[in-house]
């Protein structure tokens, strides 16, 4: 009995400190940011898309603007590719077709970010210069690599999803005389949609944070800009760009840059707490 | 190492309570990391921080000091040149590596200045560019935006894509004050954060120019005239190529024996000849 009361407290200790370290990592970031706010100014801050440090501007909208684009881009190519491949997985693969293509999107998931997004550099990035005759860098190169990074999530996520669903769902529907498309388009979609929306929203989470593979086929500049050919920056890239030698409000503005990413993270936990509450009812 | 091995491989042969394996594990990364700690407070240890253009150069000359007097320690971190100051003047470290002067603000008449290289700044564009010069009105024209057509200086009919490196290297510092009259670099431009990937940007990105320092300057990318000079140990030398600086070892007032030694060292016929001249210009002879 002894034993299983200090497995009890070893495991109540491992929790309170995963609690405690993100309780403190939020404080911290608060508190190292709110030298900008005070000094910059909130509209300078927030409301601004003028990135010039040396003058004391440090306007992050383009940034947010191009965390937001990149990660809509991704999704936009990633959701239909990984829910669709999901489908693919648990209603029409054969059982040794589906367990290769599986365990090829687990691998994908493994991947260092550094190695995708080296492959953009050197493969995406030249081909769309050649093809739309710019720099190649901007939202479009991102959109895509974030893609990539999002499949593995959305796939596996939502695969499982539609693994749990009851088989008489499909049964009922096939025994009405429908269609293998029409049971699920009309009846499996339809069911696991709670889940699949969690998984897209935990893919749009990796691809907020995403960092190194975005740096470096983004462009890196500080202009705002919607084009999907022309260089601009996220949240995460300026901050790991500039880290390297900020000081004083320089360095509390990328803290309030790095709180506004923590914010957009609590939003999507949030998200998927009530369409899940949504789903209990 | 065996025996975490062994205590992984426990419960064959009976359990242990999991708070005594987990406390073995601990006990044995403490073992570990206990000379590390120790080493560290030795008299022969020479601590380095600052810039990141100086670091590969310093770390291969520390590399070579330690394989030459085994019973010294050289420890170079990077953190750019404002990091390398600030914890100079803190006692942080014996040596800051800078590649820029001291800043009015940062001189506190202490700090000892040693000259270790001659840094020679290259304007390069993609080997697709027909251009082979460009004045010192074009080069700030382009950089600061104003001109953002390769026809406006003689080339094609293209845009102009503008690389640059990002704001904490000591690199854009002594070129946005030389060649662009301390203005800021044009918004669109792409940042890169070293040298290595300025070249691989300008290289594989068509009508695209950049700056990096001379040592960079490979068969990749093509090194263009400034003003009519082109850039070389002999233009920077008589001051006819105006964009160069010297990179810089700070210490704090006389320094230590250990760090002494370290910078005799650097600063030696052996290690300028061979290392620093790969790169840059030596400071011997000059």
């Amino acid at each position: 009995m002894a034993r299983e009361r200090y497995i009890k407290v070893l495991l109540f200790a491992c929790a309170s400190l995963s609690f405690l370290a993100i309780l403190l990592i939020f404080l911290f970031i608060f508190r190292e940011s709110l030298p900008a706010i005070t000094k910059g100014g909130f509209p300078n801050l927030f409301l601004s898309a003028t990135w010039d440090p040396d003058k004391g501007r440090y306007g992050m909208l383009a940034f947010l603007n191009g965390t937001i684009l990149t990660t809509l881009g991704g999704l936009v190519l990633g959701a239909p590719l990984g829910i669709g491949t999901a489908i693919f997985l648990d209603q029409v693969a054969p059982r040794r077709m589906g367990n290769i293509i599986r365990r090829g999107v687990e691998l994908l998931a493994g991947i260092p970010s550094v190695v995708i997004g080296w492959f953009g550099l050197t493969i995406l990035v030249p081909f769309i210069a050649r093809v739309t005759n710019s720099a190649g860098y901007g939202i479009g190169a991102a959109s895509v690599v974030l893609a990539v990074m999002v499949l593995p999530t959305i796939t596996t996520l939502s695969a499982e999803t539609l693994r749990s669903l009851p088989p008489e769902l499909k049964e009922a529907s096939v025994s009405m005389g429908a269609t293998r498309w029409q049971t699920i388009r009309g009846v499996l979609l339809p069911a696991g949609r709670e889940g699949i929306l969690v998984a897209v929203i935990l893919g749009m989470g990796r691809a907020i944070g995403e960092t190194m593979a975005v740096q470096m086929v983004v462009g890196n500049s500080r202009q705002l800009t919607f084009s999907l050919t022309r260089g601009t920056g996220t949240l995460t890239s300026r901050i790991v760009t500039d880290m390297g030698e900020a000081t004083g409000v320089f360095r509390s503005a990328l803290f309030a840059q790095a709180l506004v990413l923590l914010i957009l993270a609590m939003l999507l936990i949030i998200s998927i707490r009530l369409i899940t509450r949504q789903k209990e009812r | 190492m065996k025996r975490i091995s062994n205590a992984a491989a426990s419960p064959r042969t009976g359990k242990p309570p999991l708070f005594a394996r987990a406390a073995l594990l601990i006990a044995v990364l403490l073992l570990v990391s206990l000379p590390a700690a120790c080493s560290i407070r030795g008299a022969g240890v020479v601590r380095i921080a600052g810039s990141t253009t100086l670091l590969p150069l310093v770390q291969d000359g520390a590399d070579r000091f330690m394989d030459m007097r085994g019973d010294r320690t050289v420890l170079v971190q990077g953190g750019g040149s404002s990091v390398g100051i600030a914890q100079l003047k803190e006692g942080i470290v014996d040596i800051a590596n800078s590649s820029r002067e001291l800043k009015p603000d940062e001189d506190d008449g202490r700090l000892m200045d040693h000259r270790i290289a001659l840094d020679v700044i290259a304007i390069v564009v993609n080997p697709g560019v027909g251009v082979d010069n460009l004045t010192r009105e074009q080069v700030k024209g382009i950089f600061t935006g104003a001109i953002a057509n390769w026809r406006e200086v003689g080339g094609e009919d293209a845009p102009i894509i503008t690389v640059v490196r990002d704001k904490a290297s000591g690199t854009r510092e002594m070129f946005d004050e030389i060649a662009l009259d301390k203005e800021d670099s044009v918004a669109s431009a792409i940042e890169c954060n070293s040298n290595g990937i300025v070249r691989q940007t300008v290289a594989s990105t068509p009508n695209s120019l950049g700056y990096v320092s001379i040592g960079y300057a490979d068969a990749s990318i093509r090194a263009i005239k400034y003003d009519g000079v082109a850039p070389g140990t002999e233009s920077a030398k008589d001051g006819s190529y105006p964009l160069s600086r010297y990179l810089h070892m700070f210490t704090s007032g006389e320094p230590r024996e250990a760090a002494r030694e370290f910078i005799d060292y650097v600063l030696s016929e052996e290690f300028q000849t061979e290392v620093v001249s790969q790169e840059y210009i030596p400071v011997i002879g000059l």
